[in-house]
């Protein structure tokens, strides 16, 4: 039974020169950054931050030296990447090109179109954005209706992307739209890389979640010209191509540490004394997070043999989920100390942010009905 | 190598372990052929080093036989005896083959007597004692690990059972043993109690396998509403968490076999033993959920493997014993952060 097999990381998977390293430059970029931004995770936002990071070499850390990466393992970016949202450092400018659209661009791209964009991602200079959901097309991607029309020279687009995580300031967007019909429900999709900064007729406006905070944007297409060189990867093979890109965005360790802020605060808390109750629960919650993190690196190894693990991805987000989300409850269960939105103190503040975020955790990035349905066919349900 | 005692392990239990075998078993009757067999194999000495008389087999490897073992349900001490083997071999004491079982020795009282050890004390839930030659143990004498290898027929075995009808037994232990059943135990192996929990984490990860493969089969087949219950997202979903915490504990467990005999061992045994009794409880649940009321007869396979993983989590520390040791672990550190001792004390090269 593969699906429940999760192989071992390769020995050495631990880089702790590297991450040596990464702690020492978060340890100064972040002295000053207190925990009620930290718990923000990879939702944080700043240029600056993402720049400094890639002067260290450490965005496209896997891409090709010839296109400004550096030629390292999944495996060292893992610990790069858990090393950042252990300590909650704002990632979220370059961590979508760096996760899954800059690999995409570098297995589909044109030549043109990977010297063009993935030199600039591994300098952390662009921001992406990813336009999949719409207003009638959530977990069923393929009821899409934003449409790309050829005319001369390129495309016609028109229609609605919803939930578009940071559109308002990214510099580009892959847009995933239908191209022409087809028989097969799958089928007639394309995807496109899309200059945000450089396009027209492109209306994009705030949709505030119930934390008061704007990270979804709502995108509207009203004819916009898009030139053929737009085109990422080949025309009508949109959904395969969404598909491969899965296993990146579901598998990594922003999928179980979003709360981990909380973690920390908590655990700071309960340091001095703890009761057999309380350290049972710390026990616990230690032991998920050992083994999820364990799941997590195992993909980032079958990624790096250039497999495609989308099945155990989806076993990695939908048990990550599931913990990131049951913290605040947690919490609430081992101290008695309110949530105070802005905060009276740290934790106070830091559990407020939380409990406000966690709901989104088993929607984003493929709910947890998809995902577990996707689970339940790859174990041979007919 | 790997392979070959893999596949050699996976043949002999399919073709041997029965559903009929199982019952004899949980009926008290000890499959004695079948322990022939394994030993002819050689499959209980896998995780002993080659020096010692084993094969060479890298242990995280070795271990592997304890999920398949408990993918099949066998009635047998296997885990055990792979175990106590490794462990009367660390010690440099004679491997005299022959069923073996382990229990933990904090219990016993141990002085010395001349040349010999004087034990003294009583073992409860010893697995398979009455079917076994000999009990090894690891228990402190002069304040450093001793195992012990103590000869079943000078103990005083008072038979009881687990959940699932295997020998767990009650065995007063009053005994000289001569330097021959005695030695220190060099290295950082720890107590019986972690050893026997990595065991157990891994045969209930080979048991909630199987499981899930029946309740998948069971979905394909069983047809209500006119349609195999499979379609139904309900039994989608519930198949789906049975999977991931089969995969967690699964895991877990090979997190564990792999730093076996490193100082990472003792919280990721700790992990391994919450985790698969926690999952236990869930795969179990959803299993004969899915079933319905054919998985709750005696007649169907299920319950063989829903009352083994049930069992093991009272073995070698429960989920409570093994969380707040790692709890405690967690809040006393010497480390900046929760996540560098996370990270820190499981890393391969970790120190104690």
């Amino acid at each position: 039974m593969t699906l429940t097999a999760f192989p071992s990381p390769p020995p050495g998977a631990d880089y702790d020169d590297l991450r040596q390293e990464v702690r020492a430059f978060l340890a100064e970029e972040l002295a000053d950054f207190p925990p009620e931004k930290r718990a923000e995770s990879w939702n944080g936002f700043s240029r600056d931050f993402s720049r400094k990071l890639a002067q260290r070499g450490w965005v496209g850390m896997t891409f090709p030296k010839e296109y400004g990466g550096h030629a390292r393992s999944a495996l060292e970016r893992y610990v790069v990447s858990e090393e950042l949202l252990a300590a909650g450092a704002p990632v979220i400018s370059h961590w979508i090109a760096d996760r899954q659209s800059g690999p995409l661009i570098l297995a589909k791209g044109t030549e043109d179109q990977k010297r063009a964009i993935v030199p600039r991602i591994a300098a952390g200079e662009l921001c992406f954005c990813i336009g999949m959901s719409e207003p009638d097309s959530g977990s069923d991607l393929a009821a899409t209706r934003t449409v790309a029309t050829e005319v001369e020279g390129g495309f016609r687009v028109n229609g609605t992307k919803v939930w578009t995580t940071y559109a308002h300031v990214a510099d580009y967007m892959i847009l995933f739209c239908r191209t022409g019909k087809s028989d097969d429900r799958h089928g007639g999709m394309s995807q496109f890389l899309i200059d945000l900064k450089a396009t027209e007729n492109i209306q994009i406006s705030p949709i505030i979640d119930l934390g008061g905070e704007h990270h979804f944007n709502q995108v509207v297409f009203d004819n916009t010209f898009l030139p053929s060189d737009a085109l990422l990867g080949e025309q009508g093979e949109g959904w395969s191509q969404v598909m491969s890109e899965l296993a990146f965005e579901r598998s990594g360790p922003e999928r179980f540490l979003s709360s981990f802020a909380l973690i920390e605060e908590l655990i700071r808390l309960l340091r001095k004394d703890a009761t057999e109750a309380q350290q049972a629960e710390i026990g616990r919650l230690s032991a998920h997070l050992m083994v999820l993190r364990q799941m997590s690196r195992s993909v980032a190894g079958m990624l790096n043999e250039g497999k495609n693990p989308a099945l155990q991805a989806a076993i990695v987000k939908d048990l990550g989920a599931l913990y990131e989300q049951d913290i605040p409850r947690l919490a609430r269960s081992l101290l008695s100390r309110p949530a105070v939105p802005g905060g009276r103190d740290s934790y106070a503040a830091v559990l407020a942010y939380t409990e406000l975020a966690v709901p989104s955790f088993s929607l984003r990035g493929g709910t947890r009905e998809i995902l577990r349905g996707i689970i339940a066919r790859g174990l041979g349900l007919r | 190598m790997e392979s070959m005692i893999f596949d050699m392990a996976e043949r002999l239990f399919r073709d041997h372990v029965s559903h009929g075998l199982r019952e004899d078993a949980a009926a008290g009757q000890c499959p004695e052929a079948l322990w022939t067999r394994i030993e002819e194999a050689g499959l209980h000495m896998a995780l002993v080093p080659e020096e010692a008389g084993g094969f060479g087999v890298p242990a995280a490897e070795a271990l592997g036989l304890v999920r398949i073992a408990g993918a099949h349900g066998l009635p047998l001490p296997l885990a055990e005896t792979l175990i106590a083997n490794a462990v009367l071999a660390r010690a440099g004491l004679a491997l005299s083959g022959g069923r073996l079982t382990i229990a933990e020795g904090e219990v016993l009282q141990l002085e010395r007597r001349g040349g010999a050890v004087h034990a003294r004390g009583h073992l409860t839930l010893v697995p398979f004692a009455r079917w076994a030659d000999r009990i090894v143990t690891i228990a402190a004498l002069d304040g450093a690990d001793h195992v012990l290898s103590l000869p079943v027929k000078d103990l005083t075995v008072t038979p009881a059972q687990d959940l699932a009808g295997m020998p767990r037994d009650d065995v007063a232990v009053d005994l000289d043993l001569p330097g021959a059943n005695a030695a220190a135990l060099p290295g950082s192996m720890g107590g019986m109690r972690g050893l026997g929990a990595l065991v157990r984490s891994l045969a209930t990860a080979g048991a909630m396998e199987t499981i899930l493969k029946m309740s998948v089969e069971y979905a394909n087949d069983r047809v209500q509403f006119g349609r195999p219950i499979g379609k139904f997202q309900a039994i989608q979903q519930y198949l789906a968490t049975m999977a991931g915490e089969t995969a967690a504990s699964r895991t877990a467990a090979e997190m564990a076999a792999d730093s076996y005999d490193t100082a990472a061992f003792a919280l990721t045994v700790a992990a391994a033993k919450s985790s698969a009794g926690e999952a236990a409880e869930t795969v179990g649940a959803l299993a004969h959920q899915v079933h319905g009321a054919i998985g709750y007869t005696q007649e169907h396979a299920l319950h063989h493997f829903t009352k083994r993983i049930w069992s093991w989590r009272d073995e070698f520390g429960t989920e409570l014993d093994w969380t707040q040791e790692l709890g405690r672990a967690a809040l006393s550190s010497p480390h900046d952060t929760f996540w560098h001792f996370i990270t820190d004390s499981t890393a391969q090269g970790a120190t104690a």
